[in-house]
């Protein structure tokens, strides 16, 4: 799973997820990206989720970039634990995203076959999601 | 060449107040505020439509396209779109820069290169295509911008690549860009390793302070 090598502190606060992604929402490697349209937190295990079922539908044919890292840690109490004493242990890991954030850019597969993939990917994740692709890869397939 | 068949875009200069809550008025009737500069000319802030912008933006010369530009009670310049903002979520037009464009003056834009055919190495030997530069830089006379560099790429091997150096040169453009910079190549996905079973649940915890060596090398107060 996907994680940080080095942190500074063990846990971290919530913290709020207002306002919409001004950075990270534009495509910035391939021609076809998945934007999500509601803010929310993506775990390690939805990333790794997402990608296999991407790179499994995909099968070698094209390139897959991750524009997402789940750098927060969530912490759980045990099971059957009374309240206080502390907060939990780390648990997970999780990306905390804004509405428009690109998650995921693909290169090199038809713009079809892209779109399946990514639809693949949308089912692993727990907020809405858009296909999002370059406007001049529009107008190439529709000449085609 | 990426002079424009379009119509003169009409911009009416803004009054008032120029902070958010004027720009988002503007928004709200229709229009979206810009600002017009350039050619030693004092800034203008003004409001346009955006479909127009939408369609100069979209049109096969995009942002490079030169256009007659109207700004009530002034006279009829040649302009270009030089910066744009979109809203992260539908992709809306929020404000845009134009340019006021010397057509006797050299210029430096950014220009699209369309990658043309099916590498060899996509082909036969089962490589991926990456197109890693989209855009390159040059600079020549406005009337000289090309609307995109096409670029063959039908004889790329696998693990070939196509740099600036590679691209048709003419003596009207020229490219900024470093010569070896990477335009495209057809590289080989890697097979990636299974994931590990027994990863570490928790990542290092950077410590406090000083690091180590830094400290010893410090002298030592009295």
């Amino acid at each position: 799973m996907l994680m940080p090598k080095k942190v500074k502190y063990r846990k971290q606060q919530r913290g709020r997820m207002t306002g919409k992604a001004w950075r990270g929402s534009d495509l910035s490697f391939g021609d076809y990206g998945l934007k999500v349209m509601e803010c929310g937190y993506i775990t390690d295990r939805q990333i790794e989720a997402s990608r296999i079922a991407m790179t499994r539908f995909i099968k070698r044919g094209g390139k897959v970039w991750l524009r997402l890292f789940p750098d927060k840690p969530i912490t759980r109490k045990p099971a059957e634990t009374r309240m206080g004493k502390g907060k939990g242990a780390p648990d997970h890991w999780v990306c905390v995203v804004r509405p428009g954030r690109i998650l995921f850019e693909m290169e090199g597969v038809n713009p079809e076959i892209a779109k399946e993939a990514m639809r693949l990917a949308a089912h692993k994740l727990p907020l809405k999601t858009t296909f999002v692709q370059r406007h001049d890869v529009v107008s190439t397939a529709a000449a085609k | 060449m990426a002079v424009a068949t379009f119509d003169a875009v009409v911009a009416t200069p803004r009054e008032g107040k120029f902070n958010k809550n004027a720009a988002r008025r503007v928004r709200v009737a229709g229009k979206i505020p810009a600002v017009v500069y350039g050619a030693g000319l004092d800034p203008v802030a003004v409001t346009v439509d955006p479909r127009t912008i939408t369609k100069i933006l979209h049109s096969e010369s995009g942002h490079n396209t030169i256009f007659d530009l109207n700004v009530e009670g002034s006279a009829l310049t040649k302009a270009m779109i030089v910066d744009w903002q979109n809203e992260p979520i539908k992709g809306r037009l929020l404000h845009i820069d134009l340019k006021r464009i010397a057509m006797d003056k050299a210029m430096r834009v950014s220009v699209p290169v369309q990658l043309v055919g099916i590498p060899v190495g996509v082909k036969t030997q089962g490589g991926i295509l990456e197109h890693v530069l989209r855009e390159v830089e040059i600079e020549c006379l406005p009337g000289d911008i090309p609307s995109h560099i096409d670029l063959d790429i039908s004889g790329l091997e696998l693990h070939g690549a196509i740099h600036i150096s590679d691209l048709p040169h003419s003596g009207s453009i020229k490219f900024l860009g470093e010569e070896d910079a990477t335009v495209a190549h057809v590289t080989v996905i890697k097979e990636e390793a299974a994931a590990e079973v027994a990863a570490p649940t928790e990542p290092e915890v950077a410590k406090k302070g000083k690091p180590e060596a830094a400290a010893a090398a410090a002298p030592a107060k009295k």
